[in-house]
């Protein structure tokens, strides 16, 4: 599935390699490289162009760079601008040759025409080798102060790249300050947001290590900063309101009236014929006014027009984003749409993913009012062409059904859906009409009338066909045929394939036989020998468990088949609303569309900078108490080695050397705790690579050096652990994993974080020698996964530590 | 912050590379989406933003060109997307279309394009007329000139006016021998008619379109005679906020060109033009059709381009169907077309026929939906009426002129 790495210039086997191709166009270039005859240019012009076409269908051009920098002296714009795109592709890899490029780069750079300076800028930035970033710095200093805006707004990004290529480098240049004060003062509105820009994302990585570049960035958000950019908002590019929009959102305002002053200022944004800038103006607005319940409400009414305008505005692809966005919304507040249904009909020849969204909101905002006219549009769709739109909404009927008290109508509609003869629509509608069951028992006398008339011949998909048998065994006394229709389901039990549908099976027919004894007799004793010869463990059980239940006693069975049941009153929902509530905080971001909140999805490595020394203030630090606890630990030890059952294999449960000298080192002892009570699944460490490893238990480090530590060494190792489900349940604060930890020697310096995220930050020593490991520890107990950042004094031993502390994770719960 | 860009074509062949910071996005990512679109039975069904094991890829398609942008960071999704948007109708506007062809033979200037409007990742310049100050697009005529006077170059050597002015959106220096705007009101009419032929929803999405000549800085107001009607509308950046909030008036300093003005909806239309009504009985395993179209509710204009598209359901094997006026056809994935054309004074156009259903099916169970399109000029349906437009601060008096159309946009008969 993932894409491989494979070499950019590798081309595909239906183009040429364009080898001889190559060693052509060189020497033609060479030939026009000191040549000064008129309409040199023209033919270098279409040299350049054929070059630029081979390197955009793949194939390496980078034979030609000396040439194609020879032939750079020229003053067609066209030319330039062609040698730009091709330097800045090749140059990362071949250094040396781009030295060759700065020559004329920088002579660009001080030409008198702006575009000609904005551009030499814009590719000597993209050129990105490390060794040549000296030359870099003159030259965008002289851009940032340049009289033209062109000019400057191309160096405030070159800032940014030269910040990616040598962070020091930029900083020792004091280009921050360069760019704050541009920020400031700077006429041109675009440079400023260039320098917004940059200057977030620069203090943004830096606030992890020094504290005035975190303090930087917390002026960002500042009143005198955000007032002075919103002042100007309409000054900017709608790409750069965007990104203003999104700083605000970061600001809280003190006190209501500068709610108020704000919003008033950006109410005219709502207007916006770009969709993002309507959107971020959106996410400003909800989150002003998170506080304020009644304004809240108001700001719901208020951007309802702008978002409904969106949808159905733009292409197809906007509106799937603007959708996303707005089935959040109604999903927190159905009721504050539920006059605007309509508008969530469904388009013939809308894509399904739209429709779809569509469908869940018209489920959601259905109330007493609209419920007649949105369950009649959701049965057009039933007789739609369109299979799957048909088959969901068959199920929105049914969810608006569990939803709604008048289910009198409703009902009606889903038996006349039975009657339509189709056979997803069929299976659709008899899960639907089990779940009304299970929620209104007193329609069963009108439903069982009609599902009494269905062959189950005629139904072939197992929940559908599940769904059926569940009916034909709880209704088994209204039925007629109940039992003689069962009985026929049996007869083809070898032919069934879903066990799901012969675990019901014997269920109903057990339910049957308390019922309707003498009419089902022969069908139990067919069903439970079936049953207890059936491959598939489950039902095998089931099967065996009913069969034991009849031998004790009679009545038993009956009460543990047959308890009265109470109506259900609420299915459980799918997400939880915490999960909502996060979702709705990322508000105009990937989140909204995934339906996931960004944790579950994003790789961490790429969320954008971490401020580390900042999370590391907040969060607790939990090292002396707990040394108190471990010791408590070893003693328990000692005490209970005997009963332990240490583990190799998940496969081998009792396989062991109890020889071993179990508490000569930390993971031989890990072992022993966590098995304490023979539950242990995952692999022991004595399966752990370098046993010679062994860690102080009375390591003591503080937390400037960790900081200072974590700063300056580089990561060794990087991977993924996962945690046992039964360490994920204990796992509601950090402490729990930071008790387990201790036990295994590696120390907890500070941790933090809400269910479900967790980081933690360990250490460890080395007994012998004074040598540290450091962790970074970021759990996911949704996904029951831990990212596992490693750094270590000393490097060779990283290895061997990073799997012991696998091991003592994936133990975490066990004991 | 999208790091990069591909156009791929309808093979999947990636056209154009941009790459937009310093961390190279592997060409691979493509091999990855096109598998992952070609898997997908109907490409339309593929999400317009997915994730790849390493990148999330925001994807549109226009005219079978794919543009993929790639981040792997949290990112406003609205503004990857609109921003492709708004650079596949930049690259369709600078070469008079899209199509593998086209985009092949400039990829110059498509690369010249993306440089200005994008970089490191951050939006810049999107306005289609300060682009045009930049680079020049490729016409008829410059490419005469270049063969006439042997300069070739497509970029202009000064840089734009209005990236230093206070009006973006315009150059500052425009002079035009006739001073003319045009002012058109193009409306799309949504509807729904469910079964029962009831009219479930009606409503008008509209477009102010301005096309404006003017030399200098001209100031232009545009009132209407009844702008209480629009239930939302959406502006140009150049369009001042206050009067409209106070008088509901347009003022603004129009960028030149053709440009789109204003968007707005209008809501709860009460009727439609035309009726369309089709009818169908099923009996032992054929089915009659008959469908009827005439006028509702004459607008005043002729009714153009009349035609009415539905998709036969998979059941049916073979459809007879002919028409009184106009032409029926029935395309190979079993999509019937009737295209009338202009509706007749004297009757009203009908088609009737069979439809033969595969064997063992006895009634038709799948409805169609029928899709209807239309035209009608010199009218806009949802009533908006504009009143005057005045223009000033011009030397010469201007030349205006006024249009109105209405199409038929998401106008569905289900039966």
């Amino acid at each position: 599935m993932a894409p491989q790495a494979q070499s950019q210039r590798s081309p595909s086997p239906s183009q040429p390699s364009g080898k001889g191709e190559v060693s052509d166009l060189k020497m033609q270039l060479r030939q026009l490289a000191g040549s000064r005859a008129p309409g040199t240019d023209d033919s270098k012009r279409d040299l350049f162009k054929k070059v630029i076409s081979y390197m955009t269908i793949g194939i390496d051009v980078s034979s030609v760079f000396s040439e194609m920098v020879m032939c750079s002296a020229t003053s067609d714009i066209v030319l330039k601008k062609m040698c730009y795109l091709y330097v800045g592709n090749y140059a990362k890899y071949n250094p040396d040759l781009a030295l060759l490029t700065i020559n004329f780069l920088q002579r660009d750079c001080k030409d008198e025409d702006p575009m000609i300076r904005g551009l030499a800028l814009r590719s000597l930035g993209s050129l990105r080798v490390p060794n040549l970033v000296e030359y870099l710095v003159g030259t965008l200093g002289a851009g940032l102060k340049d009289g033209n805006s062109y000019v400057r707004m191309v160096a405030a990004v070159g800032v940014l790249k030269l910040y990616h290529i040598s962070a020091s480098t930029c900083l020792d240049a004091d280009f921050p300050a360069l760019l704050k004060h541009l920020l400031l003062n700077d006429p041109d509105a675009q440079v400023v947001a260039n320098c917004l820009s940059a200057l977030q994302e620069i203090w943004g990585v830096e606030a992890s290590s020094s504290e005035e570049a975190a303090r930087e960035k917390e002026a960002l958000i500042s009143k005198p900063i955000i007032y002075y950019l919103l002042n100007r908002i309409k000054e900017f590019s709608e790409w750069a309101q965007c990104t203003v929009l999104e700083l605000v959102s970061k600001y809280a305002p003190p006190d209501s009236n500068e709610i108020f002053d704000i919003m008033n200022l950006l109410e005219d944004r709502l207007q916006h014929a770009n969709g993002a800038v309507v959107l971020a103006t959106i996410k400003l607005f909800l989150q002003l006014t998170l506080s304020m319940t009644d304004v809240h409400q108001q700001v719901y009414e208020r951007i309802k027009a702008p978002l409904l305008t969106l949808v159905s505005s733009g292409s197809p692809e906007q509106s799937y984003a603007v959708l996303s966005h707005l089935h959040l919304l109604v999903m927190r507040a159905p009721m504050l749409f539920a006059s605007d249904y309509k508008h969530l009909y469904c388009q013939y020849n809308e894509p399904f993913y739209v429709k779809k969204l569509k469908l869940e909101m018209l489920t959601a905002v259905a109330n007493e009012s609209n419920t007649y006219e949105i369950v009649t549009e959701l049965c057009e769709y039933a007789a739609n062409v369109d299979i799957p739109i048909a088959r969901e909404s068959i199920r929105a009927v049914g969810k608006i059904a569990l939803e709604q008290y008048d289910v009198n109508a409703i009902v009606d509609r889903l038996l006349q859906f039975l009657e339509m003869e189709k056979d997803y629509v069929t299976a659709e509608t008899l899960v639907l009409v089990k779940d009304l069951l299970r929620k209104y028992p007193q329609w069963s006398h009108d439903c069982i009338a009609v599902i009494g008339n269905i062959s189950s011949n005629n139904v072939q998909e197992p929940k559908a066909k599940a769904a059926l048998i569940w009916m034909l065994g709880e209704y088994a006394q209204d039925m007629q045929d109940a039992p003689y229709a069962l009985e026929g389901l049996i007869d083809d039990w070898e032919d069934e394939t879903s066990p799901e549908v012969r675990l019901h099976l014997l269920t109903a027919v057990m339910k049957c036989f308390f019922r309707r004894p003498p009419e089902t007799q022969k069908a139990l004793g067919s069903a439970l020998a079936a049953g207890l010869t059936d491959m598939h463990q489950d039902v095998h059980d089931r099967a065996l468990f009913y069969y034991r239940l009849l031998q004790h006693n009679i009545s038993v069975a009956n009460s543990v088949v047959n308890p009265t049941k109470q109506a259900v009153s609420v299915f459980a929902d799918t997400q939880s609303s915490e999960i909502k509530d996060r979702i709705f905080d990322e508000f105009n971001s990937l989140s909204v569309l995934y339906q996931k909140p960004c944790y579950m999805f994003t790789d961490k490595e790429h969320q954008g900078s971490f401020a580390f020394s900042e999370e590391l203030g907040n969060l607790s630090i939990g090292v002396d108490d707990q040394r108190v606890e471990a010791n408590d630990e070893d003693l328990l030890l000692s005490t209970r080695k005997e009963d332990s059952l240490p583990q190799q294999t998940q496969g081998a449960l009792v396989s062991l050397d109890q020889n071993e000298p179990a508490a000569a080192h930390a993971q031989q002892t890990n072992s022993v705790i966590d098995d304490l009570f023979g539950l242990g699944l995952s692999s022991s460490p004595s399966s752990s690579p370098s046993p010679l490893l062994k860690l102080n238990a009375k390591a003591v480090l503080d937390p400037t050096t960790f900081q200072q530590k974590w700063r300056q060494l580089p990561v060794s190792t990087s991977q993924e652990g996962s945690i046992s489900p039964q360490g994920v349940a204990t796992m509601t604060t950090p402490q729990a994993l930071v008790r387990h930890m201790q036990v295994h020697y590696i120390h907890c310096i500070a941790s933090g974080g809400q269910a479900p995220n967790f980081k933690l930050f360990f250490f460890a020593q080395k007994t012998d020698e004074p040598s540290n490991f450091l962790v970074e520890c970021i759990v996911n107990t949704s996904t029951s996964k831990a990212h596992i950042k490693i750094k270590a004094d000393d490097e060779s031993a990283s290895q061997a530590f990073s799997a012991l502390f696998q091991s003592a994770l994936s133990k975490f719960g066990m004991a | 912050m999208l790091q990069c860009i591909f156009l791929l074509s309808d093979s999947g062949e990636v056209m154009l590379e941009k790459q937009l910071t310093g961390h190279r996005v592997d060409r691979s990512i493509c091999a990855w989406f096109w598998e992952q679109s070609v898997s997908q039975p109907d490409s339309f069904k593929v999400l317009p933003v997915i994730a790849s094991p390493t990148h999330y890829l925001f994807q549109i398609v226009r005219e079978g060109i794919t543009f993929l942008a790639c981040t792997q960071v949290e990112m406003q999704p609205l503004m990857g997307i609109e921003f492709l948007c708004r650079v596949a109708d930049v690259l369709s506007d600078y070469l008079g279309g899209l199509n593998e062809d086209v985009i092949k033979d400039n990829f110059v200037i498509v690369y010249e394009l993306l440089d200005e409007m994008i970089d490191n990742g951050f939006p810049l310049t999107t306005e289609p007329n300060i682009l045009r100050d930049m680079i020049a697009p490729p016409n008829i005529v410059s490419k005469m000139l270049s063969v006439v006077t042997g300069n070739t170059s497509n970029v202009s050597d000064t840089l734009p006016g209005a990236t230093s002015s206070c009006v973006p959106w315009r150059t500052t220096q425009l002079k035009h021998a006739n001073n003319d705007v045009y002012v058109n009101l193009v409306e799309e009419l949504d509807a729904i008619i469910n079964s029962d032929g009831v009219l479930v929803k009606c409503e008008i999405f509209g477009v102010v379109e301005v096309n404006s000549h003017l030399s200098g800085i001209p100031d232009l107001t545009l009132s209407f005679a009844n702008p209480s009607i629009l239930n939302d509308v959406q502006f140009h950046p150049c369009i001042r906020f206050r009067p409209w909030e106070s008088e509901k008036v347009l003022s603004f300093v129009p960028p030149d060109g053709l440009f789109k003005l204003m968007s707005y909806r209008v809501k709860k239309l009460r009727n439609t033009p035309i009726y369309v009504k089709p009818q169908m009985s099923s009996e032992s395993g054929t089915c009659r059709l008959s469908v009827m179209v005439g006028i509702r509710n004459d607008p005043g204009k002729a009714v153009d381009s009349l035609v009415v598209q539905f998709q036969l359901p998979h059941c049916v094997s073979s459809a007879n169907l002919t028409a009184n006026h106009g032409t029926v056809n029935i395309l190979a994935d079993k999509t019937c077309s009737w295209s009338i054309g202009r509706i007749p004074k004297d009757k009203a156009p009908q088609m009737s026929g069979t439809l033969v259903l595969e064997d063992g099916v006895e009634q038709l169970q799948v409805k169609p939906t029928f899709c209807v399109g239309f035209k009608i000029m010199g009218v806009a349906l949802s009533g908006l009426k504009i009143n005057k437009l005045d223009v000033k601060n011009l030397p010469t008096p201007a030349h205006k002129g006024f249009r109105a159309q209405t199409e038929a946009g998401q106008y569905e008969v289900r039966s």
